[in-house]
């Protein structure tokens, strides 16, 4: 599948998802889940957070001399008897993809996962260019076998509930009895298992992505649970690794580094299942490996990146805390994002690679609780990136009229204390008298609030009338009062 | 200009602002030349001293669903595959590599083959370099004497590691990779069976590759 992009219909997106009962019942089902792994696989090790700014650390200065650190890259990749191949757009990415597949004579393609296949639309072109890619994550294959795009980047089927999987099954395996008992989940994971099985011998090209480039060795690392991205890319006779130019690490310390933070962050284990670290094709007397190994060295918008606002985003490791994490996320799932990045890292990379024009209600997707910046392995400021894209998108005059109005407005207001304190007191108690039982059903220019929900109506007077009154909160008061300096600065509720 | 000259020199434009090229470069090589010392905190978890290791090593093994037995001597190792496969109601067979200490074993009563993994493969036998107490993670190189394949392939996974192999954490294994002067084309790093979450979010084993991963830790 090709994500044609629809991150500017994001409202309607939102409204689409809220209203479509499966996938609804599987982010219920997944709610949660991710969240308190991740806690139980942090609190295990009590360097957690100093290996997170570490992390960090390593990454700036990776980034502050890219351009050496793929160089050097390139060269061991060479040494090693493999081929580089750069890309600075998807459309180049297609293009050497394409060629290598024809020379290697492929009609069918293996595909580990690998999200930068998503970015470049790898499947589509290759179908219509006569060459069947076959996801073989099982996630992947279920949502190819749906005609669809992965909603998360470590779970790309969360979306899917177990009785679309049967269905979706029993469609595509017409070969296999129509009566054959599906019910168990291990009845469907062990169709998918042998079903794919056959296909890892049939591709004469296998794709994978990876999780880092190691510039000490010219290695590329995929990180899997399933074993699928290692059988993807050791049955066939070529493998060609698609990653992005800021994946690069300097030595195997630094991957220690990441992978100490990676799986962890991602799903709660201490370390997935297979790291694999993979140079050139198959050696002299091996009787098994590749016998050729192209890496795909995609830019596609990453090195305008660099030196700028949202350079920090390229530390991202692609653990999907950030999204498991958020309360946007968790409600809505990631296609309403409209591309392949969803959640808060999508919303700050989206615009980035694609262009705020395209995405500008994105970075406006977030109730700024900041759990994606507090859980992000890497200490990539997310809420801070996505406030910049809200005031870039302000300064180029892509935010609606009446929002542009409403703001300036409320500045105006806002620049003069006495008159602000005199408008939100006259519109708490308006407000007040407006509601019937606390709550308010209907609200001046706030449908959008109201037609989902009540609005809770204000309980009287503004604090600072009743703080100027000297009210003071009974319990509080009787336990411990403020000191009154603290309380002036208007820090306390 | 290519493709790689314009990446690279939009790169350079962004970042190199006014640092001196040779002093960029100069700082990357001693970067280089320091690789073998971690720079990061490594967890405690990653510094267990020698007496607790096998204990920490096995308990992370178990913690991941893999099983695990001693074997007094290599030359025991047959009859403890034999043994195993019998309570794993698994035919008397196996595939595995080329592996010289493999091959030097007496294998009667078991029907060996050797070469790289086939469609299906009941169960198989490969050799780890080394194994890692941090999280009970086995590394394998792949070559002639472990194809590559058989780590995915087997139903059944069965890996030989000589006890004094196991090494505290992750960092002493690069530190011990660079020293064994092999050049494999993969380095595997397995830390239990295969397993997915992706039909229903409920983790099951035995994804595409393994069902079931046993480790024969050798004392001798
Ligand atoms: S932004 Fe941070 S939390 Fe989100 S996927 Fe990237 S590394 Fe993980």
């Amino acid at each position: 599948m090709t994500h044609l992009q629809t991150s500017d219909r994001f409202a309607q997106n939102v409204r689409e998802a809220l209203a479509d009962a499966n996938l609804q019942a599987a982010l219920r089902g997944a709610r949660g889940n991710f969240i308190a792994k991740r806690a139980k696989a942090a609190a295990l090790v009590p360097e957690f957070d100093a290996i997170r700014d570490a992390a960090r650390d390593m990454k700036n200065a990776t980034l502050a001399d890219l351009d050496l650190w793929l160089e050097h890259y390139e060269r061991k990749v060479t040494e090693a008897g493999g081929v580089v191949h750069w890309a600075e757009s998807a459309e180049d990415a297609r293009a050497i993809v394409l060629d290598i597949c024809r020379k290697a004579g492929a009609r069918t393609v293996n595909k580990g996962k690998t999200m930068i296949s998503e970015e470049c639309g790898i499947n589509d072109w290759l179908e219509r260019n006569g060459i069947r890619p076959v996801e073989t994550d099982l996630g992947e294959y279920i949502i190819q076998l749906r005609g669809e795009t992965p909603s998360h980047i470590i779970a790309p089927a969360v979306h899917v509930t177990v009785p679309q999987v049967r269905e979706e099954f029993r469609k595509a395996h017409a070969d296999l009895p129509p009566d054959r008992d599906l019910e168990g989940l291990d009845t469907l994971l062990t169709e998918a298992r042998r079903v794919l099985r056959r296909k890892y011998f049939e591709a004469e090209v296998g794709i994978t992505g990876a999780n880092m480039l190691i510039a000490e060795t010219g290695q590329s690392v995929i990180v899997t649970n399933e074993g699928n991205g290692d059988l993807s890319q050791s049955l066939p006779r070529v493998h060609i690794v698609l990653a992005s130019i800021e994946k690069v690490v300097p030595t195997l310390e630094d991957a220690s580094t990441v992978l100490r933070l990676l799986a962890r962050s991602a799903t709660g284990q201490e370390m997935s299942v297979y790291t694999t670290f993979s140079s050139g094709p198959r050696r002299r007397d091996d009787p098994d490996g590749p016998e050729e190994y192209h890496v795909v060295l995609l830019d596609n918008g990453r090195s305008n990146m660099v030196g700028g606002p949202f350079q920090d985003m390229l530390r991202c490791i692609r653990c999907g805390a950030c999204m498991n994490h958020c309360p946007v996320y968790q409600t809505i799932g990631g296609h309403a994002y409209g591309w392949v990045y969803p959640g808060p890292m999508g919303a700050v990379l989206t615009p980035a690679l694609t262009g705020i024009e395209k995405s500008r209600d994105l970075p406006n997707a977030s109730t700024f609780c900041g759990r994606c910046e507090e859980v992000c392995p890497m200490r990539i400021p997310l809420p801070g990136m996505m406030r910049h894209w809200r005031a870039q998108e302000f300064e180029r005059r892509l935010t609606p009229g009446a929002v542009r109005w409403g703001l300036g407005a409320w500045t105006w207001l806002a620049e003069r204390p006495r008159l602000y304190r005199a408008a939100t007191r006259a519109a708490a108690l308006a407000l007040r008298a407006m509601a019937r039982g606390g709550r308010l059903r209907r609200l001046p220019l706030g449908r959008g609030w109201t037609a989902h929900r009540d609005f809770p109506a204000p309980e009287g007077d503004t604090f600072m009338a009743r703080y100027a009154r000297g009210e003071r909160p009974p319990a509080r008061q009787a336990a411990a009062p403020p000191p009154r300096a603290q309380a002036q600065d208007g820090a306390r509720p | 200009m290519s493709a790689r000259d314009r990446i690279l020199s939009r790169i350079r434009r962004a970042t190199a602002q006014g640092r001196d090229e040779a002093e960029r470069r100069e700082a990357v090589r001693a970067r280089l030349a320091a690789a073998g010392r971690q720079t990061a905190p490594t967890p405690a978890g990653a510094r267990t001293p020698p007496e607790a290791r096998l204990a920490q090593f096995e308990d992370k093994l178990r913690a991941v669903d893999a099983t695990v037995s001693h074997v007094p001597r290599l030359a025991d190792l047959p009859a403890a595959l034999a043994h195993e496969l019998r309570a794993r109601n698994l035919p008397p067979s196996l595939r595995m590599g080329e592996e010289p200490a493999f091959a030097a074993l007496d294998w009667t009563g078991l029907e060996v083959s050797r070469g790289p993994g086939r469609l299906e493969e009941p169960a198989a036998l490969s050799r780890a370099w080394f194994g890692v107490a941090e999280t009970g993670t086995l590394a394998l190189l792949s070559g002639p004497d472990n194809p590559v394949t058989l780590t995915f392939l087997a139903e059944t996974h069965f890996v030989a590691l000589r006890r004094a192999d196991i090494l505290p954490g992750l960092d002493e294994l690069w530190a011990a990779l660079r020293a064994s002067g092999r050049d494999a084309r993969t380095v595997n790093l397995v830390t239990g069976p295969s397993r997915s979450a992706d039909i229903g979010q409920v983790l099951q084993l035995g994804a595409h590759g393994p069902v079931a991963l046993h480790v024969f830790v050798i004392d001798d």
